[in-house]
């Protein structure tokens, strides 16, 4: 009758009855899971394996390990030192944090008015901010081409201004690439933001109005940090592509506009300069990681934040 | 000492005059065991035989094991430790598809892709069922739940009592050795929740089934149990039929849970007499040997109220301190020596106790109860 | 009223955002049927570009290059996600972090450094081993490992709606693992491996990055055409491709109107 005093197998497959359980998790998970480090985890780690190695004389990595790569990133050269490479990299860095902020300035106004429309309405206007970003982006950039070339009104207009020289376009120019990434990433803003307006306590608000009269100090008291944790995300869901951004910068911006993607892709293709293109890499990993650390951080401070960043 | 004239003896298995009673459908449970990770303990050695074609509840607080004990018959879980027998046949390492055992769950758990007709149809489907036989059957347990017209909703568009009859008649429909119950009225209002115990009732034992039922509810329990095994901390604290358990429960936990108040320590015992707070009475009998200490029962409808003791009784002072008027029954709260002491009066339509009258509470020696701590 | 004002004023921007989000692609549009070979000026209305399109087989071979991988990629993304998903939802009260960081890493790493790595990889491979040179096979790769997150998001939080007794219930009525997984998860899941299946093929096609680092040579899709013929001179074709691509996209956007209509009415 009593199964334990029969055999002890029952009993030490119950004690370890993970084992049966862990196999199932093994077996279900397992296809994904190699495919991801397959194709993704292992690639990654040859990148950054790469990224200290030296540059063979036709463009392949190689054998000693050095820190080459990054040392021509800062601009060390075969022709001594010259900022091209620097500059890159802090153009990428002012490009992200000028569109970061000029979106959040447009969406910011954008998504409360949304917030205050009709319920039958805010499902449609959400749409129309969304769908643009639906079509492709090699498509997007290529709209902003055709309005910003030369001869199109809007250069014209620039011209007459005295903004840029005569029979000149509006691209390609660091402006242009502002213009891009902004278009590129408002809907990313707007939604989470938009989110966060929704679930506004407008009793808190109509207090605010009555403690502060003012309602500039109303805002900046009620409505302003219940808003913190759609910035938070809207910021994670734009500076983080935007500062890996690769399409727009290529269409929009010429050589004089090259942000850090672009770099990288240039030494993998013509430029062929493996281990310099792995370390510009390495730098965007970081950056990404890095922020995405830095963003949860803050998220967690701002409470109920961990659902935001990710 | 009206109360216990119950015909039933707890002695014999409950008479079932229904032919169909198979004994495929006893079960015997032996030192079950069973931890869940993080050392809780849900089963600390339950030994219980469930008799073919009865409807035994297990009975408990939430967290006492009484849901583990039947996710382990259903075979949902399995034990760390023991033995557990259908119908003499060992099932201890079957899982549950291969079990002919079919549950009721506390959610009803109805497919929400089906038809109400694919869901009763669903087990019977699975075993392989040939089309013509599984229509039948289909039809014959949509009759007998009295659901005829529901069998081409959604599920989505029933009510709560609906949802439950379909979720019994999907289990027997399969018609299994052992029906399970998982608080299955817990998710209905009162009213609906009293004619469905009546129901299930007739319905066991119309089919001569095995139900193991599962519930919080005392009344529930006792209402429509043959036999009732309360838990706590997994352990089962006692087994018997609802009279028994009710007058006769084995410890204040069990005493408690019956919804017993009238609960007092044990001060000293001589011979038969019993001091506790409320003062000295009498037993009927004198205590085994070897026993000692514990608490003393009194249960509330039996306290006699009057201007005199009754002849033969423990008489005692007491002064009302509330009235609860029920309609069949009037509850009072007495004072006596200083105790609370909960008093419950059959509306025969004798007078009134007011709040603040001085009576006299007449209690028989033979329900002057003591039981473990 | 001040209030007034400002409500005037935020529509007013509203509209100019409109406008800003809509004049790129209106622009394309618009051009698409211009008889002239130009994007400065309107010559006249024209389907020229729209019939040379039908004669361009560089361009209709990039868009069976497209729905080839598109399908291909979803096919597979939807078995190993579903998988995925699954063993996330059955095993959720174990400590599953290494398994959610490994598969918010495709979403949240930079297309760039995902195409690049896979572009390096894949050429080093080849070149020692002779294996998954650049190809469509290798674009298929990189494109299910970004679309697999998706899928066992969608079918983990499908999941996580049920009623776990479900599950239970499944099991106490005879049904076998097979049977199960036939007669139970399939059929609920059904839908939301529709929603799955629809998404990664829009991901796919959308793609440019990663498709652009992890092509052969003979491999462009349709975005891949037309960076390449944006690269090499615009040409008015592009526009009416363009158009096209953007009429599928604003077609998509009223259905998913009228599906979520449909879908608040019916509960």
């Amino acid at each position: 009758m009593n199964h334990t005093s029969e055999s002890p197998y029952p009993l030490a497959r119950h004690s370890h009855s993970m084992s049966p359980d862990t196999r199932h998790l093994l077996w279900s998970v397992a296809p994904g899971v190699a495919w991801i480090v397959i194709f993704l985890v292992l690639p990654s780690l040859y990148l950054i394996g790469v990224a200290f190695m030296t540059n063979g004389p036709y463009g392949q990595p190689q054998m000693p390990l050095s820190l080459d790569a990054f040392r021509q990133l800062a601009g060390f050269g075969f022709l001594g030192w010259s900022p091209g490479n620097l500059y890159t990299l802090l153009r990428s860095l002012w490009q992200t944090l000028v569109a970061t902020g000029l979106v959040i300035l447009v969406a910011y106004p954008l998504a409360y008015y949304i917030s205050t429309c009709r319920d039958k309405l805010r499902p449609i206007m959400l749409l129309a901010v969304v769908v643009p970003s639906w079509t492709n982006q090699v498509i997007r950039a290529f709209g902003w081409m055709n309005l910003l070339s030369p001869g199109t009104p809007l250069a014209d207009a620039a011209q007459a201004l005295g903004l840029i020289g005569p029979n000149m376009g509006l691209y390609p120019s660091n402006f242009a690439v502002t213009l891009g990434l902004i278009y590129n990433f408002l809907p990313f803003m707007v939604l989470p933001l938009y989110a966060a307006f929704e679930k506004l306590d407008m009793a808190l608000v109509e207090a605010a109005r009555d403690l502060y009269a003012s309602p500039v100090r109303a805002f900046w008291h009620a409505v302003f940090p219940q808003t913190l944790s759609g910035l938070l995300a809207g910021t994670v869901l734009v500076s983080i592509p935007a500062f890996g951004m690769y399409v727009i910068p290529e269409l929009l911006g010429g050589g004089k506009a090259m942000m850090l993607g672009n770099l990288v892709a240039n030494q993998f293709s013509g430029g062929s300069n493996w281990p310099l293109g792995a370390a510009g890499a390495l730098i965007m990993l970081v950056a990404t990681f890095g922020g995405l650390y830095a963003m949860r951080k803050v998220g967690k401070r701002l409470g109920g934040g961990e659902e935001v960043v990710i | 000492m009206t109360a216990s004239a119950t015909p039933t003896d707890a002695a014999q298995p409950t008479e079932i005059d229904n032919a169909s009673v198979r004994d495929a459908s006893a079960i015997t449970l032996r030192n079950l065991h069973k931890r869940f990770s993080g050392d809780a303990i849900a089963l600390d050695g339950v030994d219980l035989e469930i008799r073919a074609g009865e409807f035994f509840t297990l009975l408990g607080p939430s967290g006492c094991g009484k849901t583990t004990l039947l996710r382990l018959l259903a075979g949902l879980e399995a034990p760390n430790e023991g033995s557990l027998t259908i119908g003499g046949k060992d099932v201890t390492e079957t899982p549950p598809h291969l079990r002919s055992v079919n549950t009721v769950f506390q959610s009803y758990a109805l497919f929400p892709h089906l038809s109400v007709h694919d869901n009763i149809a669903f087990g019977l489907r699975m075993k392989g069922i040939p089309a013509a036989e599984r229509e039948r059957r289909v039809q014959e347990i949509a009759d007998f739940i009295k659901l005829g017209s529901l069998l081409e909703r959604r599920v989505n568009q029933l009510s709560g009592g609906q949802r439950q009859r379909i979720a019994l008649a999907r289990a027997l429909v399969c018609e299994p050795d052992v029906l399970l119950l998982d608080e299955p009225l817990s998710a209905l209002d009162a009213g609906l929740r009293t004619q469905l115990q009546v129901e299930l009732q007739r319905t066991q034992k119309r089919l001569g089934m095995t139900f193991v039922f599962v519930t919080h509810d005392q009344d529930e329990a006792m209402v429509m149990s043959d036999r009732i095994a309360v838990l706590d901390s997994g352990i089962i604290q006692q087994v018997g039929p609802p009279h028994e358990v009710y007058e006769r429960p084995i410890n204040a936990f069990v005493a408690r849970f019956m919804g017993h108040v009238n609960l007092f320590d044990i001060q000293g015992i001589h011979d038969v007499t019993v001091t506790t707070a409320l003062g000295e009475l009498a037993m009927e009998a004198p205590l085994q040997p070897g026993k000692h200490g514990g608490v003393m029962l009194i249960r509330q409808e039996v306290i006699e109220l009057g201007p005199t003791v009754s002849e033969g009784y423990n008489g005692l002072d007491g002064v009302v301190k509330e009235r609860h008027y029920r309609g069949s029954r009037i509850e009072y709260r007495l004072e006596v020596n200083g105790q609370p002491l909960m008093a419950t009066a059959s509306n025969l339509g004798q007078r009134l106790y007011a709040v603040g009258d001085r009576i006299k509470v007449s209690i028989h020696p033979e329900d002057v109860v003591r039981i473990e701590a | 009223m001040k209030r007034g004002a400002f409500q005037r004023g935020l529509s007013l921007f509203w509209w100019l955002m409109l406008a800003f989000l809509y004049l790129p692609l209106a622009v394309i549009v618009f051009y698409s049927f211009n008889s002239a070979n130009s994007a400065a000026y309107f010559a006249g209305f024209s389907l020229r570009w729209y019939e040379r399109l039908l004669n361009n087989d560089q361009l209709l071979d990039a868009l069976s290059n497209s729905l080839t991988l598109g399908i291909a990629s979803s096919i597979i993304a939807l078995i190993v996600g579903t998988l995925i998903g699954y063993g996330m939802y059955r095993h959720r009260s174990r400590k599953l972090g290494w398994l959610i960081v490994l598969i918010y890493l495709p979403i949240v790493m930079p297309d760039i450094v995902f195409g690049i790595s896979d572009m390096a990889f894949f050429i080093t491979l080849d070149r020692e081993f002779g294996i998954l040179g650049p190809s469509l096979m290798t674009m298929i790769i990189a494109h299910v490992t970004f679309q697999i997150p998706f899928v066992a998001l969608i079918v983990y939080s499908r999941f996580v709606g049920l009623d776990p007794t479900l599950f239970e219930a499944a099991k106490d009525l005879y049904a076998s693992p097979f049977q199960r997984a036939r007669h139970f998860l399939l059929p609920t899941l059904k839908p939301s491996l529709i929603a799955a299946f629809f998404l990664s093929f829009t991901l796919s096609i959308d793609d440019f990055v990663i498709s652009f680092f992890t092509a052969g040579p003979e491999n462009a899709t349709l975005p891949i055409y037309i960076w390449g013929a944006i690269r090499r001179g615009v040409s008015p074709e592009i526009n009416a491709i363009a158009t096209l691509m953007i009429g599928a996209v604003v077609i998509a956007a009223v259905f998913s109107l009228l599906f979520n209509r449909r879908g608040h009415a019916g509960s």
